[in-house]
C-alpha cells in the first residue's frame, strides 16, 4: 500500500516504516471517512421531476480521496464512508456502497495510469458510466425491498426518471471534482512539505 | 524516505554513561564506542512501569528519577546540538543551527513571533520529526545523528517517554468517552489491561477531571478538552511533557485551569517543555528560550532567577502560588478597568438609556435563544450600539457572545424578541409570547451587504488560489464591475497591509497572514457594521498589532465594530464594553456551554443495561442480521414475532421509548410518506373506499402497513445499537470481525482505528461545514439562488475550505496519534475486554428464534 505520494515524510522518525499504515495515512483515511459520511447526510433536492430523489456530495470526496491517495483509498473511503447508514436502512448503504465504489475505484485507476487532466477527466466520465449502472441495477433490486413495486414497475422508472436523476448527480459529481481539484491537489502538496 | 537505520547497534552512536561535550558530536569518533543501547532500554522501560515516578496528586511522594539514574547521560531530558530544519528542501531554514540542553525535571517555555520555529523545535524535542542536520538526544537515547540519520528504534523508545500537548485540543480527541480516550496511549504502550484502569484514574484525577471518566470529551469546553488531552498524556507516565500553545484557544479562565495543571506536573518532578505567545506563562518557566528566524536568540532566567533545579520544590511551589495569585488580580484589575469604561455594566437595560442621546444602528430587544437541545444562551437581552461606535463584548466561554454574533447577523434566529440592523429587522417580534420570526429574503441580502462577519478563525474560508482572486469574492458576488473589483480588492489589502501577498496562494501563507487575508477579503464588502469574533485569538503581537490599527482605521471611517473579545488591551479600543456573563450571575455554568453534567446518569443507567453489557461483536452481528432479514417479513403472524423481539430488546437496552422515537423522528416521518405512497399505489384487493380517483383497497393498507413496521423495526434496532454501544465498543468489535482478513494482507486494526477516528471526527467536520457555509453566504456565495454557474462557483467557494479544514485535521491528528505512540501491532493492549457471556448466548437464542420465526411461519401459520 504504498501508491500514494501524498503521504510521504522527508523528516520522519522512521517509526512509522514498520509494514503498518503511518499515522499519517491513517489520519487522512479518518478525516476522509469522517467527510463522506458528513456528505453523505446533506440531501439536496436537484431534480424536481422526482423530489424524493435527493443528491449528496460524499461521491466527491470519494472521487478526490482516490485522486489524491489511489484506488486503495478510495475503496476504504468509500465502504467505510456508508457504514452510519448501515443502521439506519441496510440494503440502501449496501447499494451506495457499491455505487461510489464504481465511481471512485476505476477513476482512480485510471487517473494512477495517466497522470493529466486528460487521465482524470476519463476516469470521471469511465467512473460515473460505471456508477450509473450500478445505481440502475441497484434500484431494480432495492426498490423492491423498500417500496411494494415489482421489477418491472421500477424498471418502467429508468428511463423518466431514474437515469436522468443519476446523470445529472454524476454529472455535479465530475464537474464539482474537476473544478476544486488542482487546488486541493497543491494542497496536498503542501501539507505534504509541511510534513516533510 | 530516509533508509532505517536501526540496523543493529554496532551502527549505533549512542554512548550511555559517558557524557560527550556537545560539540563532539560533529566528529566522527564517537562510533568508537559502539555499546549496545539495550541495557539503557531496559532501564528506562521498566521505569515507565513504576507507578511512583510520576506522582499523579499532589499528595504523592515525589520522586524524580533518580532512583533509576545510571548515568550522567540520563540527566538530560533532551539534547539538540546544531539542528537544522528545512520545510523546502533547503532553500530556507525553520531552524538554523539550534544548540539547546533541557535538564530533567526543567521547566523550559520556549518563545518567539509565528513562523520563529518554536512549534518546529517543539516538535523535535518531542520526537515527533527529525531534523535535516544536527544530532538529537532524546531521554538518553540518540535518536538522530549525522551519520546515522533518524533511527526509528531509538526514537519509538525515547517517545515513549514524552508526552506532547498541542495548541488545538479538539485534534487530540481520539474517541467520545473520555475514560477510552485517555486509556489510548497506555493501549498503545501495551500496558496490562488491569493496569490501564488505575492509569486513567490517576490521570484524571491529575488534571481533576475525575468526575467526567463517562462523559464525551468532544462536548466539553476548550479548557476541559486540553485538560483531558494532557490527562491522555499522563496516562502514558512520560518524563517529558511538551507542549506547544496549549492555552492559545483558550479563555482566561480555561487558561488559568490548563496553566495550574503545568505547574503542579512541573512540581511533581516532570520535564515541561511549554512553547507560548504569553510572557506570563513563560515566565513561570525555569529558562526562558527566545526565538527569532529559526535561532535561539538569547536564554532568560525565569522566575526563578538563576534557573538552577536544585532549587528546594517546596519553594517552587510557593513561588507559583504566588504568581497564579498575581495572575488572576492582573486579570481582574482589567477587567474593572474596562467595566469603568461602561456606565452602567450590571444592567444592561439601564446601558441603553444613558447612552441613548446617539443613534443606534443595532438594536437587540429582549432577545432570548437557546440551543438546539434545549440548553438556554441568551435570556431577555436587550442592548444596542450606536453608528460609528467600537463595542467590545466580553464574557467568560458560554455566555452567549458567539451566539449574539450569529443573531445579528441572521445566521440563527432567536426564540424570542427582536433585532434591528441598520434598519433591516433581522428577527421581528410576535404575538403575545413576542416569538421571533425570522428575517425575509430580501431583508437578508441587504443585511448581508451591510454587516461583515469575521468569525472565529476566518481563515478558515479561504479557497481561491491567490489571496486576490479570494479577497474579490465578495465583491465579484455583489456584482460590481471588474473594475471596482480591483479597486476594492487594493484597498482592503492596503487597510490591512497585505498589497504585497495579492498574488500568492492564501495557503502559502503564515497563519497570522492568513488571518489578515481573510480579514480583507470581508472589508472588501465594504460593510457598514463589521463584527469581529475573537480576531487576534491565537495570533502574535504583531498580527495582532495589525489588527488594532484596523479597529483605529475603521472607526475614524465610521464603521461600526462589534467586537467579540478576551483581551484586556482590545477592551481599551472600545468606545464601551459590555458584558453578557451578567445574564448568568455567579454560581450559573462554570466555564463552558457544551458540557452538560446532567447526561451522566442517563448515560449510565443505559450503559449498565442489559444490551449494553453484550458482546459488542455478538450485538452487531445479531442486529444485523435481524435488520437485514427484517425485509423478508411478510405475514401478520411474522410481524407479530419480530415486533415482539424488538420490543423485549428495547426493554433490555433500558432506553426510554419517547426519546428513542424522538432521535428518529426525521425517519418515521419519511415512512409516513412511504405508507402514504405504498397505500395509494397498490390497487388489488377489496376496495375500502375512494379518494377523488384513487381506490384505497385492503391490500394497500396491509401492504403499506407491513412496510412501514418493517422499516420502523429497522431502524429501532439500528437505534438501540448506536446508544449502548460506544465508539470504542464498536471499534474493537469492528477490528475482531475483520481479523480473518488480515490473512489476505488487510490492515484490520488499522481500519479499525480509522473507523473509530472517522466517527469522533463526525460532529467536528458537521460544524466546520456548517460555519464555511454561513461564512461564504455571508459574502453572497449561495448554492440555493442564481444561475448554475453562479451555484458551481459558490459550491467551490464552500468545498475548498471543507478540504482545507479536512486536511488540517489530518495533520494534526496524526501528530497526535504520534504523540501517544500509537504504532499498531501485537503488542498494543486492550483495556475493554470482550468476552462472550451468557447474555451473548441468550441474545444469540434470541436472534435464532427471530430468523426461524421468519423462515418457518409463512410454512406453519
Amino acid at each position: 500500500m504504498s501508491e500514494s505520494s501524498h503521504i510521504t515524510n522527508a523528516h520522519a522518525t522512521g517509526v512509522a516504516d514498520s509494514g503498518r499504515w503511518s499515522t499519517k495515512r491513517i489520519a487522512v483515511y479518518a478525516l476522509f471517512v469522517a467527510l463522506t459520511m458528513v456528505t453523505s447526510f446533506i440531501e439536496l433536492p436537484i431534480f424536481p421531476a422526482a423530489p424524493w430523489l435527493k443528491y449528496d456530495p460524499s461521491g466527491i470526496v470519494c472521487l478526490v480521496a482516490g485522486f489524491a491517495f489511489g484506488p486503495a483509498a478510495a475503496a476504504i473511503v468509500s465502504v467505510l464512508g456508508f457504514i452510519p447508514h448501515v443502521f439506519g436502512d441496510p440494503w440502501g448503504s449496501l447499494m451506495a456502497v457499491l455505487v461510489a465504489l464504481a465511481l471512485s475505484v476505476p477513476a482512480s485507476l485510471i487517473y494512477r495510469k495517466v497522470h493529466t487532466r486528460k487521465g482524470a477527466t476519463i476516469g470521471i466520465l469511465v467512473g460515473a458510466v460505471c456508477a450509473i449502472a450500478i445505481a440502475l441495477l441497484g434500484n431494480l433490486v432495492v426498490t423492491p425491498i423498500y417500496a411494494h413495486m415489482t421489477v418491472a414497475q421500477v424498471a418502467a422508472l429508468i428511463v423518466p426518471i431514474l437515469l436522468p436523476f443519476n446523470v445529472l448527480k454524476m454529472a455535479i459529481h465530475g464537474v464539482v471534482t474537476f473544478l476544486i481539484y488542482k487546488p486541493i491537489s497543491n494542497l496536498l502538496d503542501k501539507t505534504g512539505k509541511t510534513a516533510k | 524516505m530516509i533508509p532505517n537505520a536501526g540496523d543493529g547497534g554496532a551502527s549505533r552512536p549512542a554512548v550511555p554513561g559517558i557524557r560527550i561535550p556537545a560539540r563532539s558530536f560533529r566528529l566522527p569518533h564517537i562510533r568508537l564506542f559502539p555499546t549496545s543501547y539495550s541495557d539503557n532500554h531496559r532501564l528506562f522501560r521498566q521505569s515507565l512501569w513504576m507507578d511512583t515516578r510520576i506522582p499523579m496528586t499532589d499528595s504523592s511522594p515525589i520522586t524524580v528519577t533518580t532512583t533509576n539514574r545510571t548515568d550522567a547521560a540520563d540527566r538530560f531530558a533532551a539534547e539538540l546540538h546544531d539542528v537544522r530544519f528545512s520545510y523546502d528542501d533547503g532553500a530556507s531554514w525553520a531552524l538554523d543551527g539550534v544548540d539547546l540542553d533541557i535538564r530533567m525535571g526543567e521547566h523550559v517555555a520556549i518563545v518567539g513571533a509565528n513562523g520563529s520555529g518554536k512549534s518546529t523545535l517543539g516538535r523535535l524535542i518531542a520526537g515527533l520529526a527529525a531534523p535535516d542536520a544536527g544530532t538529537v538526544r532524546l531521554m538518553g537515547e540518540t535518536v538522530y545523528s549525522p551519520d546515522a540519520r533518524a533511527d526509528a528504534e531509538a526514537y519509538r523508545h525515547a517517545r515513549h517517554g514524552i508526552g506532547a500537548v498541542f495548541q488545538n485540543p479538539e485534534d487530540q480527541i481520539v474517541t467520545t468517552v473520555t475514560a477510552d480516550d485517555v486509556a489510548f496511549g497506555p493501549e498503545n504502550l501495551g500496558v496490562p489491561r488491569e493496569r490501564i484502569g488505575e492509569r486513567v484514574d490517576r490521570a484524571l484525577a491529575a488534571v481533576d477531571m475525575a468526575g467526567s471518566a463517562e462523559a464525551d470529551p468532544t462536548r466539553m469546553s476548550g479548557g476541559q478538552q486540553q485538560r483531558v488531552a494532557i490527562a491522555g498524556m499522563l496516562a502514558m507516565r512520560p518524563g517529558m511533557l511538551v507542549m506547544d500553545e496549549p492555552t492559545a484557544m483558550l479563555d482566561v479562565a480555561a487558561r488559568a485551569e490548563v496553566m495550574a495543571v503545568i505547574d503542579r506536573l512541573h512540581a511533581a518532578g516532570t520535564t515541561v517543555v511549554h512553547i507560548t505567545h504569553g510572557r506570563d506563562e513563560a515566565d513561570r518557566a525555569d529558562r526562558i528560550v527566545v526565538m527569532e528566524a529559526g535561532r535561539i536568540v538569547r536564554i532568560e532566567s525565569g522566575h526563578r532567577g538563576a534557573g538552577l533545579i536544585d532549587t528546594d520544590r517546596t519553594n517552587d511551589t510557593d513561588r507559583t502560588n504566588d504568581t497564579d495569585r498575581a495572575d488572576t488580580s492582573r486579570t481582574d484589575s482589567a477587567q474593572s478597568d474596562s467595566t469603568l469604561t461602561d456606565s452602567a455594566q450590571s444592567d444592561s437595560d439601564r446601558v441603553d438609556e444613558a447612552e441613548t442621546p446617539s443613534d443606534p444602528i443595532i438594536t437587540v430587544d429582549h432577545v432570548s435563544f437557546a440551543y438546539p437541545d434545549g440548553t438556554p444562551v441568551i435570556r431577555d437581552r436587550s442592548l444596542t450600539v450606536n453608528r460609528g461606535e467600537t463595542v467590545a463584548i466580553v464574557g467568560r466561554n458560554g455566555c452567549g457572545k458567539s451566539t449574539l454574533a450569529r443573531l445579528l447577523c441572521a445566521l440563527d434566529v432567536p426564540a424570542h424578541g427582536g433585532i434591528s440592523v441598520d434598519g433591516i429587522p433581522v428577527a421581528v417580534p410576535r404575538g403575545p409570547h413576542r416569538i421571533s420570526r425570522a428575517a425575509k429574503r430580501a431583508d437578508l441580502a441587504r443585511l448581508r451587504r451591510t454587516v461583515g462577519y469575521v468569525m472565529q478563525h476566518p481563515e478558515r474560508q479561504l479557497f481561491a488560489d491567490t489571496v486576490g482572486e479570494d479577497v474579490a469574492y465578495g465583491p465579484r458576488n455583489m456584482g460590481l464591475s471588474e473594475a471596482d473589483v480591483a479597486d476594492r480588492v487594493t484597498e482592503s489589502l492596503r487597510l490591512l497591509g497585505i498589497e504585497h501577498l495579492a498574488d500568492r496562494s492564501p495557503f502559502a501563507l503564515s497563519g497570522g497572514q492568513q488571518r489578515l487575508a481573510a480579514i480583507a477579503g470581508i472589508l472588501a464588502c465594504r460593510p457598514k457594521i463589521l463584527i469581529m469574533d475573537e480576531p487576534t485569538s491565537s495570533l502574535d503581537e504583531r498580527a495582532s498589532a495589525r489588527i488594532h490599527e484596523l479597529l483605529g482605521t475603521l472607526r475614524r471611517q465610521g464603521v461600526t465594530v462589534v467586537l467579540i473579545t478576551h483581551h484586556a488591551d482590545e477592551m481599551r479600543l472600545a468606545d464601551r464594553v459590555i458584558d453578557l456573563s451578567e445574564a448568568f450571575p455567579s454560581g450559573g455554568e462554570p466555564s463552558d456551554r457544551r458540557y452538560r453534567s446532567d447526561r451522566h446518569p442517563r448515560r449510565s443507567r443505559v450503559r449498565s443495561s442489559f444490551v449494553a453489557k453484550l458482546d459488542p461483536r455478538v450485538k452487531m452481528t445479531t442486529f444485523l442480521i435481524m435488520m437485514f432479514t427484517a425485509f423478508a417479513i411478510t405475514t401478520p403472524a411474522q410481524l407479530a414475532v419480530a415486533a415482539a423481539i424488538v420490543l423485549a430488546i428495547l426493554a433490555a437496552a433500558r432506553l426510554s421509548p419517547v426519546k428513542l422515537l424522538h432521535t428518529i423522528r426525521m425517519f418515521l416521518a419519511l415512512f409516513a410518506i412511504m405508507w402514504v405512497l405504498n397505500l395509494c399505489f397498490t390497487q388489488s384487493g377489496t376496495v375500502l373506499a375512494t379518494i377523488g380517483p384513487l381506490p384505497i383497497t385492503d391490500d394497500g393498507l396491509w401492504v403499506a402497513t407491513l412496510y412501514f413496521c418493517r422499516l420502523v423495526l429497522v431502524i429501532v434496532l439500528g437505534a438501540v445499537i448506536l446508544h449502548t454501544t460506544t465508539p470504542t465498543a464498536m471499534t474493537d468489535a469492528f477490528e475482531a470481525l475483520l481479523r480473518p482478513l488480515q490473512r489476505f494482507g488487510m490492515h484490520t486494526d488499522e481500519l479499525a482505528l480509522v473507523m473509530s477516528l472517522a466517527l469522533r471526527f463526525i460532529p467536528t467536520l458537521t460544524a466546520e461545514t456548517r460555519s464555511i457555509i454561513d461564512a461564504q453566504s455571508a459574502r453572497g456565495g449561495s448554492i440555493e439562488t442564481g444561475s448554475p454557474a453562479k451555484r458551481l462557483r459558490a459550491a467551490v467557494a464552500i468545498i475548498i475550505p471543507i478540504f482545507a479544514g479536512t486536511l488540517r485535521h489530518a495533520d494534526n491528528l496524526s501528530l497526535a496519534l504520534d504523540a501517544r505512540s500509537y504504532e499498531g501491532g501485537a503488542h498494543r493492549t486492550h483495556w475493554h475486554r470482550l468476552a462472550v457471556g451468557w447474555r451473548d448466548a441468550a441474545l444469540a437464542a434470541v436472534c435464532v428464534l427471530y430468523v426461524a420465526a421468519i423462515a418457518l411461519l409463512p410454512f406453519v401459520v
